[in-house]
């Protein structure tokens, strides 16, 4: 067993067109920011691995056009994804309003899956609209977590998607938990015994 | 003479056996059976990957046919045998013992190379079935041994069950193999040496272990005796593997493999070492000894404690530990014990010591002891031994070696003793490079060797001599004059002469005097016959940065041998990792690593990813070209993949050529994509039910998906519309409001017309077949081959503007009637609804050999559909009364007309693919179809009919 990692999740970017997708994977994955707007048309993935608790973690991230004309393909992408990020832009109401129908497109093409929510661009006060305490309340009706990120100062970005990295962790541990708890209670009689006979022994 | 019998043996043996069976090796053995001893053979037989071994008893000796040979015993090699191979102490024979569910084995072998190949063979089967059982494959049932097992004398006897079994001589069932307990035997079993165990795995596919001479070594065996160490070595052995990254350049395996990536890890690591680690002073004390296979005396502290702090590390090395005939080939010895005892308790009393392992061959044995404070910062530990006595395999000289990381720093302790005698250091030399090129820390992959450590200590009877004559040796030695001593020293010399000898080593000059030969209990130096020159055979030498050396002492208080002890201490500088610096190079690493991996992704730019076509008409095809460029470092494979749940990657009108391909790196590649709609795609393009849009999905292999863009307009057209909306058109298709062209598409329309409205009348056929009817009438009827000649490319877009623009009213004269004819028919297949709609046409098929069904049929068609077919067979019942010009003649126009305008909506294709039964059946059946249809048109086309 080669061990490059020990865990391997796709992770998938979201959200209104010109929301700073792209920016947000090139930075966390390259460490780059271009100030230059080049529309995603397509699907492109980054790897990047983490360490989280001692564990590596690669992650897989995707990114995805977020032209309306697109959603219906995109939409495919969707599948064996683990962990999904919803972007908005803290300068545009309308990408905020937004959110609504990407989270609902999750659940559309999604069964389990960990959220993550994303203002992006956070970084002129003079621009921003969405205010935070606004964000933040949408964000705890929905359940999920807000993070106020700016690819172009790098600021939030690591603790993102170190965030929903740790989600996507505990979801996996806790899926394993559950496997093991029906097994465990059919099969405790066979493995105690055993011990027991074990003990006599010895 | 014995191999001349073995390979006869072998061969016996395999004539007796099936082709696809093989003998891989037989042997003559004895087999032991109630205590006694008899002649048998012993065969390896492979079918496959299923071994058996196969006893045989000899009906006389020697063995010249395979008759000679009577099966007695077999056994498979699977998960259910058990076998264990002893070396019995002072015998010449090897014993095996093969024990499986149904019978047990005991065979003596003499100890030679065929027996060891035999035992190494059987170890071999052994692992192919782990093997295979490991890979999931079903479990070996050794049918082909079914056959043997029934011939057997065992079986034939005893049924299987073998009475003797519990007679037999078996040393194992008295003796715990377990490992631990390894050492706490019988006497009867203590006299034998354990090479390979039930699972064999010690013995390693090398034969050196079965060598006739052996040397007996032990590692780490007497813990468990000696109390006190709570079997620290093991739990520091596992410990080892919980520390992961942060080790120097050197990775043990154990069971798993090291992924490329992990390497490069390492490697970059190792490379920015200074930037994470700091160096920590160590306090090293190495000590060696020639005890002459003494017993220890009361206390070493004289030798062992040195000064008042005590040492980090202990490391202890002893040469002639035991020199019994017994220590070559026990794995156990006593003074070993005494000696383990005694450094164990000669330890500085002013620190907790953790032995972190120890090694014996024969009498040569290192120990290393470690403060207890250090335990969570040491791993990796390794050690090897190389014997280099007589024949180069004798333990009583060679070298052994532990090895181990502290912190982030290598280190390897290495003891020999090496040969002896005045002139012999050319044989010191070469025993020196066996150590070094041959010891080999085989936890590693590949295994590591001395050479690969940061730091080396060397210590141990090395043996080189003083060249000078005794009485200059020993006035020198009254005079104190050590320096003019080592100067003559042979290996002094070779050190200086940067010889290849101990290359890169360093030693302290030697403060004291040589410390050999002594008269054993005295300080005096040999006074025996010999008269030994005295010489500083017992040398400690180190190999690394940052050793300082603080002391290089002998204690010839300790008198018990001919040798006296020496003993050095080191401050030695240990990298120390510092976690926050570590971490933060380690990140940076992988960050590296992460970006190295994408920018190693596919990656291509396109030049155009919205594609506008404009005005496209029917049958008119139009292109673009979009530029694919590879602008990755890698070759590229891209493919139009399919999206969603479509069954192709795009449209039926739309088309990427190539729509797979590879790019090299650097290098562009030009897809042409073309919208081409023709009779098929047309109908729906002209109802509004579909529109020119379609979005490709180029997907590069182990990449990124593009989206490309693909929308146009269609210039709806005639050529494709029903006939039902055409005969509501009153002007050219063209004119007609989209609006209205969509609403008279609509299934139904025609019910819904109000035909004494203004503009409401319909035509009783569709104009445009009127204008292609009525040219042909005009021009073509005496034009020879008729809708046998293809018409003009060029004139087919003109016939149709005509038709959908009105311009020119009607057909331009100039054409040539052959486009006419083939826009016609054209016009006629790309009809969304057939002229005899899709739903009446498995009953025409039906009603073909019957003219009254058939005009029945057509009675019964929609009105506008029946106005049209009549209409049509009019026409061609007219081309007929020219046939003497035109050429056509009714059985040709019975079957073209009848495909035209007889369409099954589903059309059968042959393909390729099929088979040649289906493929024939469904030609029969096309053809049967065909000439049914044919069927039907002649009724019309034969007779004027009255409906």
């Amino acid at each position: 067993m080669a061990r490059e990692y020990d865990h391997l999740f796709k992770l998938l970017i979201i959200g209104d067109s010109g929301v700073g997708k792209s920016s947000l994977l090139l930075r966390f994955a390259d460490n780059v920011f271009s100030g230059t707007y080049i529309t995603t048309i397509g699907v492109d993935f980054k790897i990047r691995t983490i360490e989280v608790n001692g564990e590596r973690v690669k992650l897989q991230i995707w990114d995805t056009a977020g032209q309306e004309r697109f959603r219906t393909i995109t939409s495919t992408y969707y599948r064996g994804t683990h962990g999904v990020l919803v972007v908005y832009d803290v300068c545009s109401g309308e990408s905020f309003a937004n959110v609504q129908r990407w989270l609902h497109e999750i659940d559309q093409n999604c069964d389990v899956v960990n959220r993550i929510l994303v203002g992006n661009k956070d970084d002129d006060p003079d621009r921003k609209v969405v205010l935070t305490q606004d964000a933040q309340r949408f964000a705890e009706r929905m359940q999920i977590q807000l993070f106020e990120t700016s690819a172009k100062e790098n600021k939030n970005v690591e603790e993102m998607f170190m965030a929903i990295t740790k989600l996507v962790l505990e979801s996996k541990r806790k899926m394993q938990e559950e496997a093991k708890k029906p097994a465990a209670n059919t099969i405790r009689v066979g493995p105690s015994s055993a011990k027991q006979a074990k003990k006599k022994c010895c | 003479m014995f191999y001349v019998q073995l390979m006869d043996i072998t061969k016996l043996v395999q004539k007796t056996l099936t082709p696809n069976e093989k003998c891989i090796q037989a042997i003559e053995c004895a087999r032991i059976l109630d205590g006694k001893r008899a002649l048998r053979y012993a065969a390896i037989v492979i079918n496959k990957q299923e071994h058996g071994v196969f006893i045989f008893t000899a009906l006389r000796v020697p063995c010249l046919q395979p008759s000679d040979l009577v099966l007695e015993s077999v056994l498979p090699i699977d998960g259910s045998m058990r076998c264990s191979a002893e070396a019995p102490s002072q015998q010449t024979e090897l014993r095996l013992s093969l024990r499986s569910p149904i019978i047990n084995v005991l065979i003596e072998m003499p100890k030679s190379d065929p027996s060891t190949l035999f035992l190494a063979e059987i170890k071999k089967a052994k692992d192919v079935y782990s093997q295979v059982a490991a890979f999931g494959e079903p479990a070996a049932i050794f049918p082909w041994l079914e056959k043997y097992k029934r011939q057997s004398t065992d079986f034939n006897q005893s049924s299987g069950e073998n009475p003797f079994a519990e007679d037999i001589f078996d040393p194992l069932k008295h003796m715990s193999l377990d490992g631990t307990n390894m050492h706490v035997v019988d006497t009867e079993s203590s006299r034998q040496t354990t090479w390979f165990q039930d699972d064999m795995s010690s013995l390693s596919s090398s034969y050196e272990h079965l060598k006739p001479a052996q040397k007996s070594r032990s590692r780490d065996s007497l813990d468990k005796i000696l109390g006190g160490d709570e079997d620290y070595t093991d739990s520091m052995e596992t410990l080892q593997w919980s520390l992961g990254i942060s080790s120097g350049n050197e990775l043990p395996i154990l069971g798993k493999t090291i992924s490329s990536r992990e390497k490069i890890v390492k490697k970059f690591l190792t490379d920015r070492e200074l930037e994470f680690t700091d160096q920590h002073s160590f306090r090293i004390y190495c000590g060696t000894w020639n005890v002459n296979g003494q017993s220890p005396p009361d206390s070493l502290h004289k030798w062992m404690v040195v000064e008042a702090e005590p040492p980090d590390i202990y490391v202890v090395g002893f040469q002639e530990l035991d020199l019994s005939k017994e220590a070559f080939i026990f794995t156990d010895s006593p003074k070993e014990v005494e000696w383990q005892k005694a450094v164990k308790a000669a330890l500085h009393p002013k620190a907790k010591y953790l032995k972190v392992k120890s090694i014996r061959l024969v009498g040569i044995m290192l120990i290393v002891y470690i403060q207890a404070k250090h335990k969570g910062f040491i791993k990796f530990i390794d050690s090897d031994s190389v014997p280099t006595g007589i024949m180069g395999i004798m333990g009583n000289k060679g070298g052994v070696s532990i090895r181990f990381t502290l912190h982030n720093t290598s280190l390897c302790f290495v003891t020999s003793h090496l040969a002896a005698h005045q002139d012999e250091y050319e044989r010191r030399n070469q025993d020196y490079k066996d150590i070094m090129s041959k010891t080999k820390f085989k936890d590693f992959s590949p295994p590591l060797e001395i050479s690969e450590h940061d730091i080396v200590f060397w210590i141990g009877d090395l043996n080189y001599r003083i060249d000078l004559p005794i009485d200059t040796v020993k006035s020198y030695i009254k005079k104190g004059a050590h320096k003019k001593l080592i100067l003559e020293d042979q290996l002094y010399r070779q050190l200086q002469a940067n010889s290849e000898i101990f290359r890169g080593f360093e030693e302290g000059l030697p403060n004291f005097d040589p410390t050999y030969k002594f008269d054993s209990g005295t300080d005096n130096y040999d006074s025996s016959e010999k008269n030994r020159v005295p010489a500083y055979c017992d040398r400690i030498l180190w190999r690394g940065p940052g050793v300082k050396q603080l002391r290089y002492d002998s204690h010839p208080q300790l008198k018990i041998s001919d040798h006296k002890p020496v003993s050095s201490l080191f401050d030695v500088g240990i990298r120390v990792l510092d976690d926050k610096r570590f971490k933060r190079v380690y990140e940076d690493i992988m960050k590296k690593l992460d970006r190295l991996e994408n920018d190693y992704l596919p990656q291509i730019k396109i030049d155009n990813t919205e594609l506008i076509f404009k005005d496209v008409k029917f049958l008119e095809s139009q292109d673009q070209v979009v530029t694919v460029a590879n602008v990755g470092q890698i070759p590229v494979e891209f493919e139009f993949i399919n999206k969603l749940d479509d069954q192709t990657y795009c449209r039926p009108w739309l088309k990427a050529t190539p729509c797979k391909s590879i790019i090299e790196a650097g290098v562009c590649c030009e897809v042409r994509i073309e919208v081409y709609v023709d009779k098929a795609t047309a109908a729906k393009l002209n109802s509004g039910e579909e529109k020119l849009e379609d979005i490709l999905v180029l997907h590069l292999t182990n990449g990124k998906d593009s989206f490309i863009t693909v929308s146009g307009n269609y210039m709806t057209s005639s050529f494709g519309s029903s006939i039902e909306a055409l005969i509501q058109m009153h002007g050219p298709i063209r004119e007609v409001p989209v609006a209205e062209l969509i609403e008279i598409e609509q299934p139904g329309s025609l019910s819904r017309v109000d035909i004494t409205k203004d503009g409401g009348r319909l035509y009783m056929v569709p104009k445009e077949i009127w204008k292609m009817v009525d040219f042909l009438h005009k021009y073509a009827m005496n034009k020879d081959e008729l809708f046998q000649q293809s018409g003009r490319k060029s004139e087919i877009p003109l016939i149709r503007d005509c038709l959908d623009t009105g311009k020119p009213e009607h057909i331009s004269e100039s054409l040539s009637v052959h486009s006419v004819a083939e826009a016609f028919l054209v016009f006629l297949e790309s009809l969304p609804q057939p002229v005899i709609p899709y739903e009446f046409y498995t009953k025409c098929l039906s009603t073909s050999n019957n003219l009254l069904l058939s005009k029945q049929l057509v009675t019964s068609l929609p009105g506008c559909h029946k106005n049209t077919f009549l209409y049509i067979c009019a026409f061609l019942r007219e081309l007929l009364k020219h046939s003497d010009k035109n050429g056509v003649d009714i059985k040709f126009l019975c079957s073209l007309f009848g495909e035209v305008m007889l369409r099954p909506q589903t059309p059968m294709f042959t393909t390729v693919s099929a088979k040649d039964a289906v493929v024939k059946e469904r030609r029969s059946k096309l053809r049967e179809e065909e000439s049914k249809k044919a069927a039907f048109m002649y009724h019309f086309l034969s007779n004027e009919i009255e409906l």
